[in-house]
């Protein structure tokens, strides 16, 4: 036995280890600089040499015992597996996709979720008014006392109004105001109502409405005092966005917890997996929306004092809202 | 006869005792990367709340040289903008990465997506959103616990307790977030390819009967590759590899009956034969479907079946076959 053969597995590796050295050469060059550095004949020996590792890993999982070749290879084209299907996102083309269609798209979807938002919200509304008209004393019931302040039944029509009316002339204290108001009430209620839908909406609901009750309470009692239109105007300059963002949230839980609700034919964690695509979405119209209103609250209610003037802002970016929730992306479906 | 845990049943469950999984990519190949554990995935995040909090604190200490006076605010701008920092942060670099922010870099992880087709927008975005809900919105409420009444701490308790348990509960280690997202965060493989032991090898120096290698199986095969792939550095570790070569060189004479001397100094020689003959041997007897895990394969049969998923399929399969060429 002078001259023997290499082993079977043996020849199996002589014959494709220069290919395997290759890709690693390659995988290495995307892992350290990323695959945009790579020329297009490098990108398609990248594909090709992958397709050839993943053939070489399956034929050696049957014929080789080598524990070494075995192991090198599965890390070998993983890491090409990783190089190959790497995201290839660039910035302005996940911002561009996000505005002009994908987020329109995800709100046009919801509909019926953000109608029942939006419904919770003016039950919620209606339903503190009725009750505040009876007895204004449920004032209290409903709103939490550092929300309401010093506006309350007890206070006096002119404290109610200097609120509604004040300025503050320091550029800093609008800083803070805005700071302050992005983790207040509203923030928290959108986030909880949006985080909570998974357990079959219905604490998503409940907060919606008990905002709505906040809402309807301070109506009730301007409206007592005949500042109701003072109100709209106030509420309407920022109010318009945040409470849309506010509907925009739950109806994000709210498409979480139906999709947990009724799945259909696909099992509970596809369905919450299919719908999370659309409520991710309106999450993030929704916290933009805030960020607007915020900025709108500590900036824009300062400066602005005409009601009529604070009502046409407050509407007519809600219109431009609706509008990009409506028309963008339409074209290309 | 009471059944002990044999060397091979035991380097089994210590592999299995690693996570991993297998994931099948569109070329149907499927390939297995390893879970990270937890510690690891602790320090990455650990590092990248360092590395968010230092670009907050900078941004910060510019402002306060601007002529305004942030003192009364500085908590509330800092919450901010920490939140807008952090957000963009983890999305941005997940996505641009390919699933590695800097914290997963340094501790190499990386995020993958469970489908095989790649991580999409979609899941980068989805898991960060809820690492606000479960990691950093507790954490912020905890640093803020001593002002809470004793409802909300309970429900800060109960909180935490369901975003621990989650990750623990599940085999794959994964957060909340990633079970929406349907990704994975395993850890980044190394690929070193060294020699084949088998090439080199003189050829005509020792000869190995059929019934000489029937003693052993994958397990010692692969056992010996370990031994004689060590590497020695020092003069005292190099001594030693000698002495243990020649032990288990003495031993596999003795078990599979070898009658020639073998001296000392061709010892290594003697093993890289055997290692050739024992592997050609099993890889002969694989391709016909008789896959012996290790030396136990006959005595202990259902062993087989237990032996990782991929060889019991193999061997299925095999059999499979061999019927269907039976009947035909």
């Amino acid at each position: 036995m002078s001259e023997v053969q290499p082993i079977r597995s043996t020849r199996f590796r002589a014959e494709r280890e220069a290919d395997w050295r290759a890709l690693e050469a390659l995988v290495k060059r995307v892992e350290t600089q990323g695959s945009h550095r790579l020329s297009f004949e490098e990108s398609r020996a990248l594909a090709e040499l992958y397709r050839k590792a993943a053939t070489s890993l399956s034929v050696a999982r049957d014929i080789s015992l080598d524990q070494n070749l075995l192991i090198y290879l599965e890390s070998l084209v993983a890491r090409a597996f990783l190089s190959v299907y790497a995201p290839q996102e660039s910035l302005s083309g996940v911002i561009g996709r996000f505005f002009g269609g994908s987020a329109s798209a995800a709100v046009r979807r919801s509909g019926m979720a953000i109608l029942m938002a939006f419904l919770a919200l003016a039950l919620g509304g209606w339903l503190a008014a009725m009750l505040f008209a009876q007895d204004p004393a449920w004032f209290y019931t409903f709103v939490p006392g550092g929300l309401a302040g010093d506006r309350g039944p007890g206070a006096s029509t002119e404290t109610l109004r200097a609120g509604l009316f004040s300025t503050e002339a320091n550029l800093l204290g609008q800083l803070g105001a805005f700071a302050a108001y992005l983790f207040s009430h509203n923030t928290r209620v959108a986030l909880f109502s949006f985080a909570l839908g998974v357990f079959a909406c219905v604490p998503s609901l409940l907060l919606t409405l008990y905002n709505g009750l906040i809402l309807g309470a301070f109506w009730g009692l301007y409206a007592d005092r005949g500042l109701g239109v003072e109100l709209f105007g106030w509420l309407s300059i920022h109010g318009v966005t945040e409470l849309s963002a506010l509907a925009l949230a739950a109806a994000g839980g709210f498409r979480l917890g139906l999709a947990i609700l009724f799945p259909g034919g696909m099992t509970r964690k596809d369905s919450l997996r299919a719908a999370s695509k659309d409520a991710v979405k309106l999450a993030l119209v929704a916290s933009l929306m805030l960020l607007v209103a915020g900025l709108l609250e500590g900036f824009g209610r300062q400066l602005v004092t005409d009601t009529t003037l604070r009502i046409t802002i407050g509407w007519g970016i809600g219109a431009l809202w609706l509008a990009w929730f409506m028309l963008a992306g339409r074209r290309a479906r | 006869m009471a059944r002990t845990e044999t060397p091979a049943r035991i380097a089994r469950r210590l592999e299995s005792s690693r996570r991993w999984f297998s994931l099948v990519p569109p070329e149907g190949v499927p390939i297995r990367f390893e879970i990270a554990g937890l510690a690891a995935r602790f320090g990455a995040q650990l590092l990248d709340i360092l590395i968010t909090v230092v670009i907050m604190a900078a941004i910060i200490i510019v402002l306060a040289f601007l002529p305004f006076d942030i003192e009364p605010v500085v908590t509330s701008l800092a919450a901010i903008l920490l939140l807008m920092i952090r957000a963009p942060y983890y999305i941005l670099t997940e996505l641009f990465w390919n699933g590695q922010t800097i914290g997963k870099r340094a501790t190499g992880l990386r995020v993958l997506g469970a489908d095989g087709r790649g991580l999409t927008t979609h899941a980068v975005v989805a898991r960060n959103l809820m690492k606000e809900v479960e990691i950093f919105m507790p954490g912020t409420l905890l640093l803020a616990s001593g002002g809470l009444g004793l409802f909300w701490n309970l429900v800060l308790t109960l909180w935490i307790a369901v975003v621990l348990i989650v990750p623990l509960a599940n085999r794959k280690r994964q957060r909340l977030g990633d079970l929406i997202a349907n990704t994975y965060v395993m850890v980044g493989p190394k690929s070193v390819l060294l020699p084949d032991l088998s090439s080199s090898t003189p050829t005509d120096a020792f000869d190995f009967t059929p019934a000489q290698l029937e003693h052993y199986g994958r397990f010692e095969l692969q056992t010996l590759e370990s031994l004689l792939r060590t590497e020695t550095t020092t003069q005292g570790s190099g001594e030693r590899r000698r002495e243990s070569l020649i032990q288990v060189a003495a031993q596999i004479r003795r078990k599979i009956g070898y009658e020639a001397a073998v001296p000392d100094s061709r010892v290594e020689e003697f093993l890289h034969a055997f290692y050739t003959a024992q592997r050609a041997f099993l890889e002969q007897k694989r391709i016909f479907g008789d896959v012996r895990d290790d030396k136990h394969h006959r005595a202990d049969s259902p062993f087989n079946h237990q032996a990782s998923n991929h060889q019991a399929s193999n061997h299925q399969a095999s059999n499979h076959q061999a019927s269907h060429k039976g009947r035909t």
